[in-house]
C-alpha cells in the first residue's frame, strides 16, 4: 500500500503520468497542476502547453480563483498536431493546433465546480490529452439557502 | 534557432463548424402573458410546458386520428448525441417537452443544451451549451425538462442552478440569475414557467438534504421578485410539523422539481412538492414534515403558499407529490387531478385543497392505505435500523414525474402506471452537505414488474387500461384526434384510442421514452414531436432495463404529404 506523500513518486515509479509505460497513455489527473493569474479588473490568465509526445495537457488541471473570464494561451510544443475543446458559456471553443503552433481561447466559466476540456481527435483524449478546469469559491450570496450554517465532510 | 510559432488564432464556438443557420424567426416577440392565457385557442403552436396553463397535456388538433393515425411516419428527426466527459454520462437523456411558437421548435436537452430548429424540417437555427461543472450533484441524472418562451426571450434553468434568458432569435444570453447553491447539494432540472411578467422556477437537490424553494424573476430585467421555502423555518406556518429542536426543516427537501400550473381565476400557482430529507429515515424529523409531498397552492403576486394538499405525511418511502396539478372542471367545480407517486389519483377543489375523491391508480399498493375521506395508516416502512422493508410501490412511484394527460373531449385522464416494488433498509448517517443523504439503502426490484396506460374518469372510476410488460416511464399525450400517444421504455412509441385503449399505431425509435412528446401543426401539417433516448434515473424507475441502450433522438411524425 501507497500514501498520499509518495503518490507523486509513485506515479512516476510504476509509470502512470507517461506514455506507453504502465498503461499505453498517461492515466488522465497524473499530470502537473497550475493556477490562473487574476488581473486586476478581476480576468484571469494561463497558458496550457502540450509538451513534444507527453500526449497531455501541461498543467492537466487549471485552477481558477472564482468564476468568470479567462483569457487562455494554448502552445503546442509537439511534433503532431492536436487541438482543443473548451468548456464556455454559450457554447464551447474549438481550436485547431498543428504542430508548434499558438493559440488563444476566452472562456466564460460561472462555477464553482470542475469541467473537463480536451483534444478530440483520434483517441489523444483517451491517451492523456484530457485536462480540467476548476473553478473555485461559492454561488452568490443571494443564492444560497436561508438556513444555519451546515456541517460539510 | 528558435522557430516561430505557426498562429493558431483565437478559438471559436463549437456550433459555427456544424450545419446550423445562425437565425429563427422572431416568433417569440409576440408571446406575451395574454398569449398564453389563449393557449389552448392556438393549437397550432405548444406554447408552454403543459401546453397551456391548466397542465392538461391536451391538444384539440386532429387531423391526425384514430382513422388515419396508422398511416403516420417520421417526417424528420434531430440527433443531438454527446461527446466529451459530463456529469452524470450514463444517466443523460432527453426529459423535455419541445416547445413551439409559429413555426420554430426550441428543445433543450442534458448538459446545458438548447436548440432552435425549423418544426416543419428539423433544420438547426441555433445553439446554447451551457458549461455544466462534471462534479455537480444530480440526484437522478444530467437532464433538463424543457423551457419557457415569452417576450422574445427563451428561459432554460442549468444543471448548476442557473437561469439563463436567451434572445431567441440567435440563442445569445440576455440575463443570467444563480438561483441555487451546489456547495448544498442543489441542482436545477425544472422547465421554467412564465406568469404574468415572471418566469418562475423551483431547485432540485431534494436527496442531499436541501431546503426546497421556488423563485419567481422579472421577464424583462431578470430582477428576482419572490422566493417561497416550501419547508418553514421555526415559527411559521406549518413549523409545528417538524421537531421543535435541531435543524431537521432546514434540510427538509420538499423540492419544486417539476413545473406547476396556473389558474388565473384563482390567481393560484398550483406546485407539487418533493420528499422530506432524510428521504427513509423518519426518526429524525418526527412529524407531518410540511410542505413536503404536497400540493401547494401558491399566490403567484405574493409567492406564499394559501392552502396545501398533504399526499403522503411523514413520508419515508420517497414518494414525492411533484407529479402535475392538472386542472379542470367539473359540475361547476374547479378542480385539480393528481396522480400521486404513492399510488393514489386525488382530486381536490382547487379553490381551496378540500378533498373530492381518492383512489388507488395501481394494483399493487401496500407501503398503507389512504381512505376515502383522506385518511393515511403507514404499514411497510423502514423504522428499524439495518431491518430491510419491502414495500410497493418503489421510490420512483406508480408514476414518476412523467405527466398523464386529460381529455376535456373525453373527460378522462390517461396516465402512465409503473407497478414495481422496492426494498429499503434503514442506514442512520450524520448530515454534511452536498452529500447524498437517503437514510437508507434502497434496492428496486428488477423482476415481478408490469406498467399500463390507464384511463380514469374524474370519480376515479377505471374506464380502460393498456397493459404492458413493463412499467409505463413517459408522458402521455392527449389530442382531439381521439388519440392518446405514449413512449415504451423498449422504444416502441404507441398511439391509443381514447375511448377505448386499443393500440392503433405504434413505431419502434430504437431507444426508450422517458419524456415528454408534443404536438403542434405547421402550414396546416399536424406533427407529433417525440424526444426518445433511455437514461434518467433509471435504476429507480426501471433497473429491470438499466443495461439498455442511450439514445438522443427527437422524432416527429406526421401523414403522408
Amino acid at each position: 500500500m501507497t500514501t498520499a506523500q509518495e503518490r507523486s513518486d509513485l506515479l512516476n515509479k510504476i509509470g502512470l503520468d507517461a506514455q506507453n509505460k504502465a498503461a499505453l497513455g498517461a492515466v488522465l489527473g497524473t499530470g502537473r497542476i497550475g493556477q490562473a493569474t487574476e488581473r486586476a479588473d478581476g480576468r484571469m490568465t494561463a497558458t496550457i502547453r502540450i509538451q513534444p509526445d507527453e500526449i497531455a495537457w501541461d498543467p492537466s488541471i487549471l485552477v481558477m480563483p472564482h468564476g468568470g473570464d479567462l483569457e487562455l494561451e494554448l502552445l503546442n510544443d509537439d511534433l503532431n498536431t492536436h487541438c482543443a475543446l473548451l468548456p464556455s458559456n454559450g457554447d464551447r471553443k474549438f481550436i485547431w493546433l498543428v504542430n508548434h503552433s499558438r493559440g488563444r481561447a476566452t472562456l466564460n466559466l460561472d462555477g464553482p465546480g470542475y469541467y473537463w476540456f480536451s483534444s478530440p481527435t483520434g483517441n489523444d483524449e483517451g491517451r492523456g490529452l484530457t485536462g480540467a478546469i476548476v473553478v473555485l469559491g461559492d454561488v452568490p450570496p443571494e443564492a444560497r439557502l436561508d438556513r444555519p450554517d451546515q456541517p460539510r465532510p | 534557432m528558435t522557430v516561430e510559432y505557426v498562429d493558431a488564432g483565437e478559438a471559436i464556438d463549437q456550433g459555427m463548424l456544424s450545419g446550423k443557420t445562425g437565425t429563427a424567426p422572431a416568433v417569440v416577440s409576440g408571446v406575451t402573458y395574454e398569449r398564453i392565457l389563449e393557449a389552448s385557442a392556438r393549437p397550432e403552436n405548444w406554447i408552454t410546458y403543459y401546453g397551456a396553463y391548466n397542465g392538461q397535456r391536451y391538444s384539440p388538433l386532429d387531423q391526425i386520428n384514430t382513422e388515419n393515425v396508422k398511416r403516420i411516419g417520421p417526417a424528420w428527426m434531430f440527433q443531438a448525441g454527446t461527446s466529451g466527459m459530463i456529469a452524470g454520462a450514463s444517466t443523460y437523456a432527453f426529459e423535455a417537452a419541445p416547445i413551439v411558437v409559429d413555426g420554430v421548435m426550441y428543445l433543450s436537452g442534458w448538459d446545458g443544451w438548447l436548440w432552435a430548429l425549423d418544426a416543419r424540417t428539423g433544420q438547426e437555427f441555433w445553439r446554447y451549451k451551457h458549461a455544466v461543472p462534471y462534479d455537480v450533484s444530480l440526484c437522478c441524472g444530467n437532464v433538463n425538462r424543457g423551457v419557457a418562451v415569452a417576450k422574445g426571450k427563451v428561459f432554460m434553468v442549468t444543471g448548476n442552478a442557473h437561469l439563463l434568458a436567451l434572445d431567441a432569435t440567435n440563442g445569445k444570453k440576455v440575463w443570467d440569475r444563480t438561483y441555487g447553491d451546489v456547495r448544498a447539494g442543489e441542482s436545477a432540472t425544472v422547465a421554467p414557467l412564465v406568469v404574468k411578467n415572471m418566469v418562475i422556477v423551483g431547485s432540485s437537490g431534494g436527496e442531499f438534504g436541501v431546503r426546497g424553494h421556488l423563485d419567481a424573476f422579472d421577464v424583462d430585467s431578470g430582477e428576482h421578485v419572490w422566493r417561497c421555502y416550501t419547508v418553514p423555518k421555526p415559527g411559521e406556518p406549518g413549523s409545528e410539523t417538524w421537531p421543535s429542536d435541531g435543524e431537521a426543516w432546514a434540510r427538509g427537501g420538499a423540492n419544486c422539481w417539476v413545473t406547476g400550473t396556473f389558474d388565473p381565476d384563482t390567481n393560484l400557482l398550483y406546485v407539487g412538492t418533493g420528499n422530506p430529507a432524510p428521504d427513509f429515515d423518519g426518526a429524525v424529523r418526527e412529524g407531518d414534515n410540511l410542505f413536503t409531498d404536497s400540493i401547494i397552492a401558491v399566490d403567484v403576486d405574493a409567492g406564499q403558499i394559501r392552502w396545501h394538499y398533504q399526499c403522503t405525511p411523514h413520508d419515508v418511502w420517497d414518494y414525492d407529490s411533484i407529479g402535475e396539478c392538472i386542472l379542470f372542471e367539473s359540475a361547476g367545480r374547479k378542480l385539480l387531478g393528481h396522480f400521486d407517486k404513492n399510488g393514489y389519483f386525488f382530486v381536490v377543489d382547487r379553490t381551496n385543497g378540500q378533498l373530492v375523491q381518492i383512489t388507488p391508480f395501481v394494483d399493487r399498493i401496500d407501503w398503507g392505505a389512504i381512505t376515502r375521506d383522506g385518511q393515511v395508516t403507514p404499514r411497510r416502512y423502514p423504522d428499524k435500523e439495518g431491518d430491510p422493508v419491502h414495500f410497493w410501490p418503489g421510490p420512483a412511484g406508480a408514476k414518476e414525474w412523467t405527466h398523464a394527460a386529460y381529455s376535456p373531449k373525453t373527460e378522462l385522464f390517461y396516465v402512465p402506471v409503473q407497478d414495481v416494488g422496492a426494498t429499503a433498509t434503514r442506514r442512520r448517517r450524520e448530515f454534511k452537505e452536498s452529500i447524498p443523504y437517503w437514510g437508507a439503502g434502497v434496492q428496486v426490484d428488477a423482476e415481478d414488474m408490469t406498467g399500463s396506460i390507464s384511463a380514469f374518469d374524474a370519480s376515479g372510476e377505471e374506464r380502460w387500461r393498456w397493459r404492458n410488460e413493463v412499467p409505463m416511464c413517459a408522458s402521455v399525450l392527449a389530442t382531439g384526434g381521439d388519440l392518446v400517444f405514449a413512449g415504451e421504455p423498449t422504444g416502441e412509441f404507441n398511439a391509443l384510442d381514447a375511448r377505448t385503449g386499443e393500440l392503433l399505431w405504434q413505431f419502434q425509435c430504437g431507444s426508450g421514452h422517458h419524456s415528454n412528446p408534443t404536438t403542434y401543426m405547421v402550414e396546416g401539417r399536424q406533427y407529433i414531436a417525440v424526444p426518445v433516448g433511455w437514461g434518467g434515473w433509471t435504476e429507480g424507475f426501471l433497473p429491470g432495463m438499466l443495461g439498455a441502450g442511450h439514445g438522443s433522438a427527437l422524432i416527429v411524425f406526421a401523414l403522408p404529404e
